[in-house]
């Protein structure tokens, strides 16, 4: 079992570092970019400070909640985009046929759809982050109980993220329909920056379970925040589990329907 | 006006800034990059006379596009003086723009996802062509090129050799009176090829159009081009008839033998290079001057059957100009 | 006779967006999108209607939101984002040797676009009324209406041209078009410009220093306009500056255009 995981750290190692070297001869442009998205995060905290500089709170938050409910949105996307680059390339995978040659290697055709094509400056920015989320989440004053379900209900958002995306290669074998899919994802995950409380029903009921925004990102924040008890985490825990295993499943039947057509 | 193309004295320099490798070589070339100029033109000169049927040929990176993207005005020369048909290319006025049309292989103008006819309607728009002559001209090419039931189609469902006739149409509605065709035949297997050919000839011929064309095929060359011009690293070599080409340019001839019994190889080999054998053919080739004298050697000395003395293929002549052989064998 | 050239590219480009359905349609959902979130963010701010903040009421700053998805739509959205890659890539070319003026097919095409996107918006503003039912500010007023229609042709005009000079950037490093872009386009435009929060709520020092960009006059200051916060000789002093910036912009572009053709090498064949 070590030997497995051994073997897959390294192959992940050697798929990421082949994306790293390619990316360090477009240093200059890769940089550009870098600072557009940190410029981006930059205008966002300061647009949730001067609104709250005005009102005081936000749905019953104030200030440093907000903004921790903000940067926890940042982190799990962040980290999310970091690991599953490569499910953006996967459509051009099945298209050229490079899928039936990933079928054939001795490592899993997940694995190898769903990581590996992970953005060195993507790297950059979660050590910062995860500074920046330990200073204003020790301002909230939490109990260690609070901090572990923060980080269990993290790593359980993740498992939902990683769940999404196996779908979403799943159907792609299917009907090709990736990119959209993900840029909807996406989309409606960006609705997490702010805590789902501020949506009206049903859009928040929505949010909350159908598409589980609210389970992903304000739920860790609300842990933290000793707004969430030990029942609550528990269920999270079970939905994403069973969201895990459903994805793998429906990979397992998208693989049964894959019909390798190269042009 | 009298001339169609004049070129004089041109020269086309690029700046290049130079990128070492590795990480530290990146950093390098943004702080204190070093610059290196590349020579593409080095003082070329030539004329075409209207109507004009032209080859020109070299091997890759001599200066041939390069010569073509400067008369349609797309590059800025460094120096000298380039005229067609009176006007300067690089201003790119309209009227010049509504004369010329450049044909380039792989560059496509026609718009990916609509019918090849969304299209060429723009370009009646864009070129201003009336109605009637439109329909004249659009209707002649389509039979020319045999794509009559592609028009409507999805451009992006087309083959490569489809698509280019289609992108030859949507450049020549507006019956240019200079075309410059860049590597015309490239990728058309060889149906496609003689039909190109075959369209590119009479389109000389019906509109009296002049035409430039740069081709690696030597069919094409063979085919349509009486006069070629050679360039080499941005330099003119040749300007004159493929003929006068072959004969400047071939210091040997062929003999070809028929023997009547197997000989030594090895004594044919004294009397000239021996190019192929296989019995009872042997081919020789012998320095011009020398030919009748190895000829009479060869009738003397060997069971000779048959013997022909003929000129080195235009062919391999070509060939060599590709290759970049030129070089010593014209500069004189 | 050389605005039948102009309709035939209105035409094409236009039918071109049909053929990217899907893409079109994912773009208008994340518009809407934003526009969601910015709308539930604001009602939950002014739980209380007769609250005011920053100099605006539930109503007013509402109709900022909606505001934003129908200016965006008329402003930004542009198919002139598509020159960088045809620098980059030597596609233009194509351009160059017909005898059409590129800035003018280029504005021509940006106008279908903004003309598909603003019959879009006005659509999805319909529907977003009828869900959320918002307070809406409507103005009345004859001569602020003009005035904000003409702060609209002005701010199309002058985005383009500062378009247009990011997509230049490949004349002279292909590699950084869509970096730059980004950058400035997405990040930099949407934030400055009012985009996503009126930028009344910044503090004062920081707005005097945007005034002297032209970002403000591209969303926040047309939509002021329309909400009446920006009227009389303000608005006719608006106007001019925003003139201003088309003046200096146009002629950055077209200097800088000239340049890139010299050394434009018509490469990637």
């Amino acid at each position: 079992m070590i030997k497995t995981l051994g073997r897959y750290l390294k192959v992940w190692w050697l798929m990421s570092r082949n994306s790293f070297m390619g990316m360090i001869s477009q240093r200059l442009g890769a940089s550009i970019f870098l600072t557009g998205k940190l410029l981006r995060i930059g205008f966002f905290l300061a647009f949730i400070y001067l609104l709250l500089k005005g009102t005081g709170t936000l749905a019953g938050y104030n200030l440093n909640q907000t903004i921790f409910f903000f940067l926890t949105f940042n982190l799990v996307d962040i980290i999310a985009q970091f690991l599953f680059r490569e499910v953006y390339r996967f459509r051009p995978l099945i298209i050229s046929g490079s899928f039936d040659l990933v079928m054939t290697k001795p490592i899993s055709p997940l694995f190898r759809s769903l990581m590996g094509g992970a953005d060195i400056y993507d790297l950059i920015t979660i050590p910062p982050l995860i500074v920046a989320i330990y200073l204003v989440g020790r301002s909230l004053g939490p109990s260690p109980t609070h901090v572990l379900f923060y980080v269990l209900l993290l790593i359980n958002g993740l498992a939902l993220a990683t769940a999404f995306h196996i779908a979403v290669i799943s159907m792609g074998i299917i009907t090709l329909e990736i990119d959209h899919t993900i840029m909807i994802y996406r989309d409606i995950t960006n609705l997490g920056r702010f805590p789902v409380d501020i949506y009206k029903q049903p859009f928040q009921g929505i949010l909350t379970y159908l598409i589980p925004v609210g389970i992903m990102i304000t739920l860790p924040a609300k842990a933290l925040m000793g707004l969430v008890s030990p029942l609550g985490v528990l269920l999270s825990f079970i939905v994403g589990t069973a969201a895990v295993l459903v994805s793998i499943r429906l990979w397992n039947f998208a693989l049964t329907k894959y019909t390798s057509a190269s042009s | 006006m009298d001339k169609a193309i004049i070129v004089d004295h041109l020269v086309k320099n690029f700046e290049v800034i130079e990128k070492k490798p590795g990480l530290a070589g990146a950093i390098d070339s943004i702080v204190s990059p070093k610059k290196k100029i590349i020579r593409a033109l080095k003082n070329i000169s030539f004329t075409i006379q209207p109507g004009e049927l032209v080859g020109f040929i070299g091997p890759n990176g001599a200066g041939k596009t390069t010569t073509l993207k400067i008369l349609s005005g797309l590059l800025y020369p460094t120096a000298g003086f380039t005229s067609v048909l009176g006007y300067d290319p690089w201003e790119r006025k309209p009227e010049f723009l509504k004369k010329i049309s450049l044909v380039m292989g792989q560059k496509n103008q026609l718009w990916w996802d609509l019918p090849a006819a969304e299209t060429l309607e723009l370009n009646r728009a864009i070129y201003e062509i009336p109605k009637k002559e439109y329909e004249e001209v659009v209707s002649e090419l389509v039979t020319l090129l045999e794509v009559g039931k592609l028009l409507n189609i999805q451009v992006r469902r087309l083959s490569l050799g489809q698509r280019m006739r289609l992108e030859l149409v949507a450049a020549l509605l507006h019956t240019p009176k200079v075309l410059y065709l860049d590597e015309p035949t490239i990728g058309l297997d060889l149906i496609a090829q003689q039909k190109m050919r075959d369209f590119v000839y009479e389109y000389n011929r019906k509109y009296e159009a002049t035409i430039l064309l740069t081709s690696h095929n030597m069919d094409d060359l063979i085919d349509l081009a009486r006069r070629v011009i050679v360039i080499d690293e941005g330099q003119i070599l040749f300007d004159g008839a493929l003929e006068e080409l072959v004969s400047r340019f071939a210091k040997e001839k062929i003999i070809k033998v028929s023997l009547s019994r197997e000989d030594d190889v090895k004594k044919i080999e004294t009397i000239g290079k021996v190019k192929k054998i296989s019995f009872p053919e042997v081919i020789l080739s012998v320095p011009r001057e020398a030919v009748a004298v190895a000829a009479a050697e060869l009738l003397q000395n060997f069971p000779v059957s048959d013997l022909t003395i003929e000129e080195i293929p235009i062919e391999d002549v070509i060939r060599k100009v590709f290759r970049g052989g030129m070089r010593r064998s014209l500069q004189k | 006779m050389s605005l039948k050239k102009y309709i035939s590219i209105f035409k094409i480009s236009f039918a071109q967006e049909f053929a990217y359905r899907i893409n079109f349609i994912m773009w208008r959902v994340r518009n809407v999108i934003q526009i969601i979130l910015l709308f539930f963010l604001w009602t939950t701010v002014f739980s209380d209607p007769s609250k005011v903040i920053f100099g605006y009421d539930r109503t007013k700053i509402l109709t900022y939101v909606f505001g934003i998805l129908v200016v965006k739509a008329i402003v930004l959205s542009a198919r002139a984002v598509d020159v960088a890659g045809e620098i980059s890539r030597g596609d233009v070319s194509n351009l160059l040797l017909k005898p059409v003026n590129f800035f003018k097919y280029w504005l021509t095409r940006d106008l279908s676009s903004k003309a598909l996107n603003f019959i879009f918006s006005a659509f999805e503003i319909v529907i977003l009324f009828l869900i959320l039912k918002p307070e809406i500010y409507l103005q009345t007023n004859l001569f602020l209406l003009v005035g904000f229609f003409l702060s609209l042709i002005f701010a199309i005009l002058a985005f383009f041209a500062l378009l247009m000079i990011t997509s230049f950037v490949p004349f002279w490093a292909p590699e950084l078009g869509w970096g730059v872009q980004f950058l400035v386009i997405v990040i930099f435009t949407d934030f400055l410009s009012g985009g996503l929060f009126p930028l009344d709520i910044l503090p004062s020092f920081i707005q005097k220093f945007l005034y002297l960009t032209p970002f403000p006059y591209l969303i926040f200051f047309p939509i002021q306009v329309y909400l009446g916060k920006i009227t009389g000789t303000v608005l006719l002093g608006g106007l001019l500056i925003s003139l201003f910036w088309i003046f200096v912009l146009w002629i950055a572009m077209g200097w800088i255009w000239r340049r890139g053709l010299l050394i434009y090498r018509a490469e990637g064949r």
